[in-house]
């Protein structure tokens, strides 16, 4: 990221320079004004997210449906991290349904849960999967096609879907084969074998 | 279409008639799940604040223009048309820049043109690879990212290459 961020502004600060002087210091101010705004939309969002994933947590729901997904996400983030794992999973439904700002609060929660055991593997993946899109409806380019007087805003359907599923499945391929194979990681972030099967001393 | 609109109201509507009969307390769960929206955007804005003025430099100096003229011979080689070689550049950047990019490209060259229903596969199928890096790991003090980085943009263009193609044959 370091890098990145340098070669950019580096690069688009010369050209700047040579082009339109007076244009730098208003880009970079029309820059912060957006993450201004952008925030504070982002904090709407949050406010009605959180609370409704709160509710959701207290109702004993999601622990529910953590359990149904477990096999295959502990599977697919090679992880046992159940608190982490149940995150992940509600970001990756809420990507699905495509519900506006849902999914940012949970995939930072999971990416800090993953992180702090030191399970880079699933942390990496989950970025990878939300990077890659995998929202069922593209609403915004439909309502966009719409406004624009198309007469047929729904035929981009089924090639938008092929591309995101061949991106997603692309991007888990991929991350798969740079990743070395095979540890998991348990909850306590140290590499183990399976533990020795304690024996349990009966009382008396 | 119109029963997708649905799906959201069923949610919320499902989730707290399900609480009130779990006797869930839903005034204070809710407003304790608010509270945690201030910390999270504060932990987030300053690499917002950052990559949004990168997106801004990026764009308003002319360097997006220049590497889209620069590339568009081979992105014209890969089947993707070149006026759409600015929104796979974009895209990983800027959100707000690509859907505002996207509107241009719809009024420029009408909604159900190639290079409109183009870049719509384009838009739908790829993500803010910047952005929600950024967002993403902005808590967790990580500064190795080349390899997730790496990963999504490949994934991403790749998505670009089929879209464009599927465009052609369906």
């Amino acid at each position: 990221m370091n890098a990145v961020f340098a070669a950019v502004f580096v690069l688009s600060a010369a050209l700047f320079l040579v082009s339109d002087p007076e244009g730098f210091l208003p880009a970079l101010l029309a820059g912060g004004e957006k993450a201004a705004t952008l925030s504070l939309s982002l904090l709407a969002a949050y406010c009605v997210w959180l609370g409704f994933f709160k509710v959701l947590e207290r109702s004993g729901l999601s622990e529910k449906l953590s359990r149904l997904v477990y096999p295959a996400a502990r599977r697919l983030f090679r992880s046992d991290d159940r608190e982490a794992l149940m995150l992940a999973s509600q970001n990756l439904s809420a990507n699905f349904l495509g519900l506006p700002g849902a999914p940012t609060p949970l995939g930072i929660r999971a990416t800090a849960a993953f992180e702090k055991r030191g399970n880079r593997y699933a942390s990496d993946m989950l970025f990878v999967l939300n990077a890659t899109s995998l929202q069922l409806l593209p609403t915004t380019v439909i309502a966009l096609r719409l406004a624009a007087g198309s007469s047929s805003a729904a035929d981009i359907l089924l090639p938008t879907l092929l591309a995101t599923l061949f991106s997603t499945v692309c991007g888990v391929v991929l991350l798969r084969l740079l990743s070395p194979h095979h540890v998991r990681h348990s909850p306590s972030g140290k590499r183990v074998r399976r533990p020795a099967p304690r024996v349990r001393r009966l009382k008396k | 279409m119109k029963y997708f609109a649905l799906v959201i109201p069923l949610l919320f509507l499902a989730l707290f008639v399900f609480a009130i009969v779990r006797k869930i307390k839903l005034y204070d769960c809710f407003t304790e799940g608010v509270k945690e929206a201030i910390p999270l955007v504060l932990s987030v804005f300053p690499y917002l604040a950052a990559m949004l003025m990168l997106s801004e430099l990026f764009e308003r100096s002319g360097l997006s223009a220049a590497l889209t003229s620069f590339l568009a011979p081979a992105f014209r080689f890969l089947g993707i048309p070149p006026e759409i070689a600015k929104l796979v550049l974009l895209k990983p950047f800027s959100g707000n820049g690509s859907t505002a990019l996207l509107s241009e490209i719809f009024a420029q060259y009408g909604a159900d043109s190639y290079i409109a229903r183009c870049a719509s596969v384009c838009y739908g199928s790829s993500e803010t690879v910047f952005y929600i890096s950024a967002v993403y790991f902005a808590g967790t003090g990580r500064k190795n990212l080349i390899k997730p980085i790496a990963v999504a943009l490949i994934s991403n263009f790749l998505s670009v290459l089929l879209g464009c193609f599927l465009c052609r044959i369906l």
